[in-house]
């Protein structure tokens, strides 16, 4: 299969099941929502170093927030419903309770599982804060030196996440490698509606890949990806051709298989430029993930 | 107008005052048309009941809504412990009186007593309120859209935009489709906490224009 002369390997990436939330952060305007949610959702990469994943979803705009306030909506995934309460009561207090103008609210109203967050952030109100319920749902007023911060009290879990979508872009130099998948992310985010897919990594791309385990150190649960350095392609079982000359990797959380499958779809339909030679994905051989996202069923062959 | 909503319509304005008891969101909550309609009222001292005054239109919901003039009903949602109840014109005395819980909207005025005895909930009046507003409060909130007195067992706070009142205003225009004006959802507030003895938990949020003459009503 190819797609404008780039070579779509018939493989699949391997994805794995995980919780979710999403959390909705207004403010008095898109520049202090924005602010709140790059710290809540920053240091979150890797579930391995970082105990989750985490980035901007997208923008709000006021008619779609809870408050009529320009506001960001940011998904964050852990491994299950308890990592994400723990993550968000540890997360929030210090990123968006100290943020002027913000407030925090739950997206996903609909989700039945819900971890209580609220009330155990609210108590850096030293027994000032109250709780009100608007709509049937209980949210936290914690007094703080500008005035209020609101807080609602539960989140909705989505217990059927999928973390781990990916492919990878081997291309014929590192300035096509990069062009590429910065037009994967641009094409990702430009989705329509909520895209329910956050890309956790630095402006969304991965240059380091990695494998399962360590070659020459026993400790470590993870190492470089050494079959796709370019570096190593005689030093190792490489998988890359000659002319193959850097790889960079698009990673992908979702609320649903489903949304992982349109961001892939999106974002390698963009990827394929001049200067790339192969797509192709990350895998396990399918053992260790239950969600198998194969690239020529994805981007509509066979 | 929403059908999970329970209608409560007056069905002619009334010459007499009438009180009436458990017209509140949680009591509506647990009954049928009929039991509703069998809640007691009285007209001066003669015991009467909601439906000789009121036609009811559905039943079994924490979401009520009372339609009509009620500048001569008393009573309404006193005591009320959860749920919401809207009135959509003018009531009478003792709104929302020893209220624990829930959310009561009154779009005109409302008489004396209003929010008497609160332990917590939130009274929202969008026209004037009636003197003795939140009298032996223990918590809970007066937004007050329309202008009040604030008794003096009161004390003034602050100036600000609670983020609580607007999420509120928000949901009420969204919910429900009232006119709120802009000006009160991005408005401030004046914060008056009292009453006297247990001061800081009730709160009467005082829209900053209504204070100043500028009344809005709906």
């Amino acid at each position: 299969m190819n797609i404008r002369g780039v070579f779509i390997e018939d493989t699949f990436a391997e994805g794995f099941s995980m919780a979710a939330a999403r959390v909705v952060i207004t403010a008095a305007s898109s520049k202090w929502s924005r602010a709140a949610a790059l710290k809540l959702t920053g240091f979150a990469t890797s579930i391995i170093a970082c105990k989750c994943e985490a980035a901007i979803e997208r923008e709000l705009t006021p008619d779609e927030t809870p408050d009529g306030r320009p506001g960001v909506s940011a998904l964050l995934f852990a491994m299950n419903a308890e990592g994400v309460k723990r993550r968000l009561v540890e997360r929030i207090s210090p990123t968006v309770l100290t943020c002027p103008t913000t407030s925090c609210f739950d997206g996903l109203p609909d989700a039945t599982e819900r971890v209580l967050v609220g009330r155990a952030l609210a108590a850096f109100g030293d027994k000032f804060q109250s709780s009100t319920v608007v709509g049937g749902q209980r949210y936290w007023r914690v007094p703080v030196m500008e005035g209020e911060f609101l807080l609602q009290e539960s989140f909705g879990v989505q217990g059927k996440a999928v973390g781990g979508g990916n492919f990878l872009i081997l291309a014929e130099d590192a300035p096509s490698a990069l062009a590429a998948a910065e037009a994967a992310v641009e094409a990702i985010d430009g989705m329509s509606g909520m895209p329910g897919v956050i890309l956790p990594f630095p402006g969304g791309v991965v240059r380091s890949g990695s494998k399962v385990g360590s070659r020459g150190y026993k400790s470590m649960v993870a190492s470089t990806n050494d079959a796709y350095c370019p570096t190593l392609r005689l030093s190792t079982g490489s998988a890359l051709v000659e002319g193959v000359n850097a790889v960079l990797e698009i990673v992908i959380d979702g609320l649903d298989a489903n949304a992982i499958s349109r961001a892939m779809r999106a974002g390698i339909q963009a990827a394929c430029r001049p200067g790339v030679r192969t797509i192709t994905a990350g895998n396990y051989g399918g053992g260790l993930g239950k969600h198998h996202f194969h690239l020529r069923e994805i981007m509509g062959g066979d | 107008m929403s059908s999970d909503v329970v209608t409560v319509s007056l069905r002619a304005p009334l010459a007499e005052p009438l009180h009436v008891e458990g017209l509140t969101a949680d009591r509506v909550a647990g009954l049928s048309e009929c039991e509703i309609a069998s809640l007691p009222a009285w007209e001066g001292t003669r015991k009467a009941r909601l439906g000789d005054f009121f036609d009811i239109k559905g039943e079994r919901l924490d979401r009520v809504r009372v339609v009509g003039d009620l500048k001569n009903v008393h009573g309404v949602a006193a005591g009320m412990a959860g749920g919401e109840l809207l009135i959509d014109g003018d009531a009478g005395r003792g709104v929302a009186q020893a209220m624990t819980g829930g959310l009561v909207v009154v779009g005109g005025d409302v008489g004396v007593d209003a929010a008497r005895g609160m332990i917590a909930g939130t009274l929202v009046v969008g026209g004037r309120t009636g003197d003795q507003p939140g009298r032996g409060s223990k918590r809970g909130s007066i937004v007050a859209l329309g202008g009040i007195e604030v008794p003096v067992t009161y004390w003034y706070a602050c100036t600000y935009e609670p983020p609580y009142v607007r999420l509120l205003l928000m949901y009420l225009r969204k919910r429900y489709g009232l006119a709120i004006d802009d000006r009160m959802i991005t408005g401030r507030y004046r914060r008056h906490c009292g009453d006297a003895g247990n001061p800081d938990r009730g709160e009467i949020l005082e829209w900053e224009s209504s204070s100043s003459g500028d009344v809005a009503r709906q």
